[in-house]
């Protein structure tokens, strides 16, 4: 405990240094501007910074990318919440019931929340980096194909549980979703699948595109349908300011994201995306109102953003101890301290203290300049929000475009974003919802990738699965919540049916 | 007459234009998406061109199919100078072969400016593996063939290609399992849920160092000066074998002579400089071992046989 | 038999268009392999059916269960939308940022309900502006600011 807390301070001795506070300012302003741009994500703007970085400290670098990634997670939910548009996969189940909740006039409290529970989600996912980080990181070795594979169909099961109409529906989406996010190279035959020999669709669709087309552009066309729709914000606007009652609702989901975030976070590849909606399903299935959900109750905002924050502290785990970054962002972080000299790797921790511990401590810094930055901005959010309609959606458009062009600076990128409006406009009029669909794309291939090559590795042998302790548990907890989320539909049906019966 | 008059001033504004070679900013395409390696020496190679060059150097990332996508975009572009891209052997040397209706050729569509990188790749086996050199794995794998797996970034990367070479030339047989990316298949390779990888020197050296993974040997023909404790696969008894992850500035092929020179000279001297040179050492990579344009064109036509033939017997195919 | 359901109709058509197409491409292009060895067919027909099969429910259940009828759907600006974002990206290369940006802003007010010369050309001067500081300056991404034409 000694060691952790002489760590500790030498950690805040080189996180507190005046240049080294400025870098995380930067990176933190930044990376919340570019969460909130849609389009533009953190990946991008950090890999155009990397040449900057060259010439900085180690330290100094990481501290400041650092800072714009998980700068990056407060602005996208912002933009979540005001424009329905998800900045990163992790939020996109904040736009559920956060948007609707800016519906209602109740955006102020919306971003409160998040960036309150944001906040102390990240707090406590350092804390947990600083204490347990090696041995966390043994764990998530443990996790192999297999055992991948069944939290992605656990995280499946839940997925249905996101939708709050039709439960076949719902389903049906998320197939269509895994469908889609099949189109490209299938890793492991080295195959191209449903390109029609479209060089583009060769490493399939991506995220951003389809997240910003169904959700964006289908979102603006069907404002665009109503005729004095705007009226609905900004009349409503009532306290900038979570009430009483809100924090009461918010305190115990912030919690269990909190856990259930830091978690999966240490899960290189797709663990922070199941956090949020993992986190989601959970509030969902234990509030004793669900029917709240999707309509903009707090605890489906609380939620998330606690598990999507507190994933992406814990995400810098296999990276700092093992050398193996969990996501693209990662994989940059790494180039930039290989162009250092520095090898990440499990050394690092034990050759250059100040850097790991300064960055851990940096991190708490930072989130606590990102409270201080984005509580006050909500008031110039709501007013952002009072902008007539007419001026905003342009607005909106340009940034989506400017965002989805840069990703390859090729014209077809933008011409799939419209196709997916037209797509999601056309599931919002059938009232089957887009969320399912996001995630099912998502997890699709990397189940497919998971399934097959457990079974390469098991040489064809499908009781891997049942024989791998953890691997199992997913599964029956898989089987348990399939069964808890089809019986109130099936009871549900039987009773519609018994009322129509007399026609 | 207007028309001649026109096509003469026409002419004549082309040719100032090349004269003034370069007269605006120029594109330097990276076939990848942000952040990976290519596109982290771009970015490094930028500034240092923009200074030689007198004109913005701007990295324009056009990521898609294997990096096809932005190659098959250079080639096609304008050949005055102002449009470069980064070529790699997946780009120039294995795709070819292994991608169907492939649009553009390696060789004949492209000047080949400025070899940059070449890293080689380490054979390294998972720590529980009873195996001390590589002599002692093509025992085991003989002993137990379809037994051994080994994984590698993608199929038809170079970690995937070196392992066919390996089977072939050892008359072995182990199971290929492919990832997206190197860090998955190190995460598996740590765990022991796959036996052994031909991972890139740089992302290995941290692990080996680390005792993380062993290392039995190098891809390339000479030991590399990171590890020259490592013997060469070729030391051990692989005859030829000799692999190495490159990559380098390229142009559209009508690129006049004059520009191709020059942009030659000004990459050379980037990569010289101090601060580069370092970082590139930083990512695995020894001096080039070619040095002018014609021996690069001579080196991606060498290499590309090589990979069309060694895609072709390992039975690859993006189809 | 009377469509009780018009949504549920046109969503199980759609589901199962989407699910018999994916199985019968899937089926035509790509190796099956085995239960053991999937090949890149077999996960694509799986859930193509499994789709189709779950379209076909719903379509059969819009006779039986009554919904709402089917919303209005409006053309303008579902059209102008869209074709406001495709413009833009084809428009970016030869014609560069500042009349793709123009284009779009242009065509996307189009697609609202009221549209102002004046109020419009304010916004996208705004617009492109900050678009220019921010992204072009800022961020360095490449993009063309003006006609291939007349140089960058």
């Amino acid at each position: 405990m000694g060691d952790i807390f002489s760590n500790l301070m030498l950690g805040f001795s080189v996180a507190v240094t005046p240049i080294h506070l400025l870098y995380a300012l930067i990176g933190v302003m930044l990376g919340t501007l570019i969460g909130v741009l849609p389009g533009i994500g953190p990946v991008a703007t950090i890999a155009m910074l990397l040449p900057i970085t060259f010439n900085l400290s180690p330290v100094a670098a990481l501290i400041m990318l650092a800072g714009i990634y998980y700068g990056a997670q407060y602005g996208g939910s912002t933009s979540a919440i005001l424009v329905n548009l998800p900045g990163e996969s992790a939020s996109v189940v904040t736009c559920l019931d956060g948007y609707q909740m800016a519906r209602q006039g109740r955006a102020g409290p919306a971003l409160a929340i998040c960036a309150i529970g944001s906040f102390f989600a990240g707090c406590v996912a350092t804390l947990i980096i600083a204490t347990a980080a090696p041995p966390l990181a043994e764990v998530a070795l443990k996790f192999g194909p297999a055992e991948y594979f069944s939290l992605m169909v656990l995280g499946l099961v839940a997925a249905t549980v996101l939708a709050h109409g039709s439960l076949i529906k719902a389903i049906a989406m998320v197939l269509l979703g895994l469908l889609l996010g099949l189109i490209g190279t299938d890793v492991n035959s080295g195959v191209l699948r449903f390109t029609f020999g479209i060089p583009e669709l060769s490493d399939g669709i991506g995220f951003v595109v389809v997240a910003m087309g169904m959700f964006g552009t289908a979102e603006i066309i069907t404002n665009l349908e109503l005729k004095d729709k705007r009226e609905i914000f900004t009349a409503k606007v009532t306290h900038l300011f979570p009430t009483k009652d809100d924090f009461k609702r918010a305190w115990a989901p912030v919690l269990r994201g909190t856990a259930l975030g830091s978690f999966l976070g240490i899960l290189p590849g797709g663990g922070a995306l199941l956090s949020s909606f993992g986190a989601y399903t959970l509030e969902k299935k234990i509030s004793r109102h669900p029917e709240k959900f999707g309509k903009g109750a707090i605890e489906g905002v609380a939620a998330p953003e606690a598990a999507n924050n507190a994933g992406a502290q814990t995400s810098f785990i296999p990276m700092l101890t093992l050398g193996i970054p969990g996501n693209a962002v990662m994989a940059l972080m790494i180039g930039a301290l290989m162009i250092q000299g520095i090898a990440p790797g499990p050394q690092v921790m034990n050759e250059k203290p100040q850097l790991f511990w300064g960055l851990i401590a940096s991190m708490w810094v930072g989130n606590f300049m990102l409270v201080v930055l984005n509580l006050p901005l909500i008031g110039m959010w709501i007013k952002l929000l009072t902008v007539p309609y007419r001026y905003l959606y342009p607005s909106i458009l340009v940034f989506m475009a400017i965002g989805v062009f840069s990703l390859s600076n090729n014209p077809w990128d933008v011409l799939v974003m419209a196709v997916f409006g037209i797509f999601g406009y056309i599931c919002v009029k059938l009232e089957c919802e887009p969320a399912p669909l996001i995630l099912g794309f998502i997890l699709g291939p990397l189940m497919e990738e998971n399934l097959r090559r457990a079974m390469l590795l098991s040489r064809g042998d499908p009781m891997t699965f049942l024989t791998k302790p953890i691997s199992a548990g997913f599964i029956v907890a898989s089987l348990i919540l399939l069964v808890i989320v089809a019986l109130p539909a099936l009871r549900k049906k039987r009773e519609e049916v018994f009322v129509e019966e007399p026609k | 007459m207007r028309f001649v008059v026109l096509g003469a001033l026409w002419a004549i504004v082309q040719l100032a234009h090349a004269q003034a070679w370069p007269a605006r900013p120029v594109h330097l395409v990276v076939p990848y998406a942000p952040g990976g390696p290519v596109d982290v020496s771009a970015r490094l190679l930028a500034p240092k061109l923009q200074q030689g060059l007198g004109q913005p150097v701007v990295v324009e990332n056009r990521a898609g199919a294997g990096g096809n996508i932005g190659a098959e975009f250079v080639a096609k572009s304008a050949p005055d100078g102002h449009t470069l891209v980064m070529g790699a052997i997946a780009t120039h040397a294995i795709n070819p072969a292994l991608y169907p209706n492939f649009p553009y050729d390696p060789v004949r569509d492209f000047r080949h400016v400025a070899l940059i990188v070449q890293v080689p790749n380490v054979l390294v086996v998972n720590n529980d593996l009873p195996v001390k050199s590589v002599q002692d794995l093509v025992a085991l794998a003989k002993a137990s063939p379809g037994k051994l797996d080994f994984a590698s970034g993608s199929t038809g990367s170079t970690g995937h290609l070196a392992g066919e070479l390996f089977k072939q030339l050892t008359g072995t047989y182990m199971v290929h399992i492919p990832y997206k990316g190197s860090a998955p298949a190190t995460a598996d390779l740590f765990a022991g849920r796959v036996h052994l990888m031909f991972d890139n020197l740089a992302s290995a050296l941290p692990n080996i160092r680390a005792g993380k993974v062993r290392a039995l040997a190098v891809t390339t023909a000479k030991r590399s000066s990171f590890v020259p404790e490592l013997a060469t696969l070729d030391e051990t008894g692989l005859k030829g074998f000799d692999m190495t992850t490159w990559w380098g500035v390229m142009a559209p092929a009508k690129t006049p002579q004059p520009v191709v020179e020059r942009l030659a000279a000004e990459v050379a001297n980037a990569i010289a400089s101090a601060d580069v040179a370092e970082r590139l050492r930083a990512m695995g990579s020894e001096a080039p071992s070619v040095r002018t344009p014609g021996d690069f064109t001579a080196f991606v036509e060498r290499e590309r046989k090589v990979y069309g033939e060694l895609v072709r017997r390992s039975g690859a195919k993006a189809d | 038999m009377r469509i009780k359901s018009p949504k549920d109709f046109w969503a199980g058509l759609m589901f199962i268009g989407f699910g018999a197409f994916a199985m019968a491409w899937a089926y035509a292009n790509y190796q099956m392999g085995t239960a053991v060895r999937m090949g890149p067919a077999y996960f694509p027909i799986l859930l193509g059916g499994l789709l189709a099969l779950l379209g076909a429910l719903v379509f059969i259940g819009s006779f039986a269960v009554e919904g709402p009828p089917l919303p209005h759907m409006n053309m303008r600006p579902l059209v102008l939308i869209s074709v406001a974002c495709v413009v833009y990206g084809y428009v970016m290369k030869p014609l560069g940022l500042v009349i793709a940006t123009a284009c779009l802003v242009y065509i996307s007010a189009f697609g609202g309900h009221e549209f102002k010369w004046k109020e419009v050309t304010i916004l996208y001067v705004i617009l492109i502006i900050f678009s220019v500081l921010v992204f072009v300056k800022g961020l360095t991404l490449p993009f063309p600011l003006w006609p291939a034409f007349l140089g960058y």
